[in-house]
């Protein structure tokens, strides 16, 4: 689904990708760990647009993405969350929701003016599937709250909920449950693998917590000084000389 | 008799502010765009319309319907830098179109009258109303173009469409993220709000038949701003609150000089420091303004 050649990106001196190569194959769930400063989030951010890459190349589905800006790469279907949840800060959850639908009509002001009737349709369906993720994700009860009020847990939630509702076929989670209570994380787990089996999505995920990894990955990548130092499935990453020492040994 | 025809004319003046304070607002308090040439609309508008009518005899409809595509058409060209510059950069540019679209007004004297002005601006539908009612006709109308404008923003910014404007406003990366093409919304956002400055603009000029360049200094551009401060942002209620406080003050004070014993330089001064006391007033005790923005709830 998504293959990454030779990826380069540098600040300044500083190689924060330095020729990262990797593959994420369909309906599977792909971990990316690493230390602080290891370049996950930078590879992220060059993957989904927001970075310019230096070198390399980036193909989704068999189509070259790398150049293509954000919008377009989400358009395809590749979507992403961040590391420091973004959430409007003067909308509420439910809009917050509502805002992520894909195929939503009324987003133009001829047809926001002029096709009210097939805008509300829309609406109406947009919003029983916000409302019916929301519960998944406990967050119903806020619905309707600005979602700026919300703790840094629950706005990783809700930024979850938003991907859930865009339907893409992959997706780029940022440290999906940093900052969520532990019962309501392995709920989440639980989610993004019913999700990735029920509706075979692909699932790319940066992540701290061994455990989360472990529990549902199917592979994992270790990138050190922005290289690709390993990459093998769970219980092989625990073994590894080299991630023991670049990232294991402190924690 | 005197005292009436003031509060009309008052209230006329409110009208037509109010429709370029709900424009102004539609891109500040919606959008996100921090527009300082706001004023450069109501001049594209105001010119338009007269041109077309006194040189050329365009029907006056017609006329109306040329000056909202044309400040459409502005709003369309003052988007395309969004693209490359950052919201306060981008602002600074706001400020220079704003200035550019007066100067050619005051220079390009075969199309403009330069610094004379237009002269002579008709009234609308003089045969039809007597002299004495035509005021209060005028300010229906002007009513009626602020219920219509009213109606038409705030079902855009419930709308899908106003939801992804917000969403640019507050978090423009996510919107990115999400796969919006923020820069085509910021350019709709950007024609809609023109073209309701370009209809104030027309109003305008209809009403005082005679614009020259002076009418459209960057100081309107402020006044507009100061609407939206006081007003509130983000409704449409409050820019119409805000046009009518900030007009109070602009308008009255400048009778009062005949009752104070100050000049009318001072008193113009006087005025203006008056209204940024209040700006400075409303943002330190009341930054939501006097209409706070209302909360989407659904049940």
């Amino acid at each position: 689904m998504l293959t990454i050649k030779n990826l380069q990106k540098r600040f300044g001196s500083l190689r924060a990708l330095d020729d990262v190569s990797l593959e994420v194959e369909d309906d599977c769930i792909v971990g990316l760990i690493g230390p602080n400063g290891s370049g996950k989030t930078t590879l992220f951010n060059v993957v989904s647009g927001f970075y310019e890459k230096d070198g390399g190349e980036i193909y989704f589905k068999g189509e070259r993405i790398d150049g293509l800006p954000p919008n377009k790469i989400a358009k395809k279907g590749l979507c992403r969350t961040f590391q420091v949840s973004k959430a409007p800060e003067k909308m509420t959850v439910l809009e917050n929701m509502l805002l992520a639908a894909e195929h939503q009509i009324g987003e133009d002001p001829f047809s926001a003016l002029f096709l009210r009737a097939r805008v509300q349709r829309s609406e109406k369906a947009n919003l029983d599937r916000a409302l019916a993720l929301l519960d998944m994700l406990q967050l119903l009860q806020l619905k309707n709250d600005y979602a700026g009020d919300l703790s840094g847990g629950q706005k990783k939630l809700l930024s979850l909920g938003r991907v859930f509702m865009l339907k893409p076929d992959m997706i780029l989670l940022d440290e999906p449950t940093a900052g969520v209570n532990p019962t309501l994380r392995v709920q989440l787990m639980e989610a993004i693998k019913r999700l990735q089996e029920m509706e075979k999505k692909a699932f790319f995920i940066i992540e701290h917590s061994m455990k989360v990894i472990s529990n549902i990955c199917d592979r994992v990548v270790v990138l050190n000084f922005g290289q690709k130092i390993a990459e093998g499935t769970p219980e092989e990453i625990q073994q590894n000389e080299q991630v023991l020492e670049a990232y294991l040994s402190g924690a | 008799m005197a005292v009436i025809n003031f509060v009309i004319y008052l209230s006329t003046m409110i009208g037509i502010y109010s429709l370029l304070a709900m424009s102004l607002n539609f891109q500040v308090g919606i959008t996100g765009l921090i527009n300082f040439g706001q004023v450069a609309f109501f001049c594209i508008g105001a010119y338009t319309s007269s041109l077309l009518v006194v040189n050329a005899g365009i029907p006056v409809v017609v006329a109306f319907l040329a000056a909202m595509a044309l400040s459409g058409v502005f709003g369309y060209i003052m988007s395309i830098p969004t693209k490359s510059l950052k919201s306060d950069y981008w602002a600074i540019a706001t400020l220079a179109s704003g200035e550019i679209v007066r100067l050619v007004a005051l220079n390009e004297g075969w199309l403009t009258a330069g610094p004379f002005g237009v002269m002579g601006i008709p009234q609308i539908l003089k045969d039809f109303i007597s002299k004495d009612a035509y005021p209060v006709f005028y300010l229906l109308f002007v009513m009626a173009c602020i219920i219509i404008v009213y109606f038409f923003l705030d079902k855009l910014t419930n709308s899908p469409f106003g939801r992804n404007l917000k969403a640019i406003r507050d978090e423009e990366e996510l919107c990115l993220s999400l796969g919006k093409d923020t820069q085509k919304l910021k350019l709709q956002a950007m024609v809609v709000a023109g073209m309701v400055a370009g209809l104030a603009g027309a109003v305008f000029a209809f009403y005082i038949q005679f614009i020259s360049p002076e009418n459209f200094q960057p100081i309107e551009t402020f006044l507009m701003w100061a609407m939206i401060i006081v007003g509130g942002r983000g409704n449409f209620m409050g820019a119409i609150a805000g046009a009518v406080v900030i007009q109070l003050f602009n308008v009255s004070t400048r009778f009062l000089g005949n009752y104070v014993p100050l000049g009318s330089d001072s008193m113009a001064a006087l005025r203006m420091t008056i209204i940024g006391v209040l700006i400075i007033l409303f943002l330190l005790y009341r930054p939501e303004g006097l209409i706070k923005e209302k909360k989407k709830v659904y049940d």
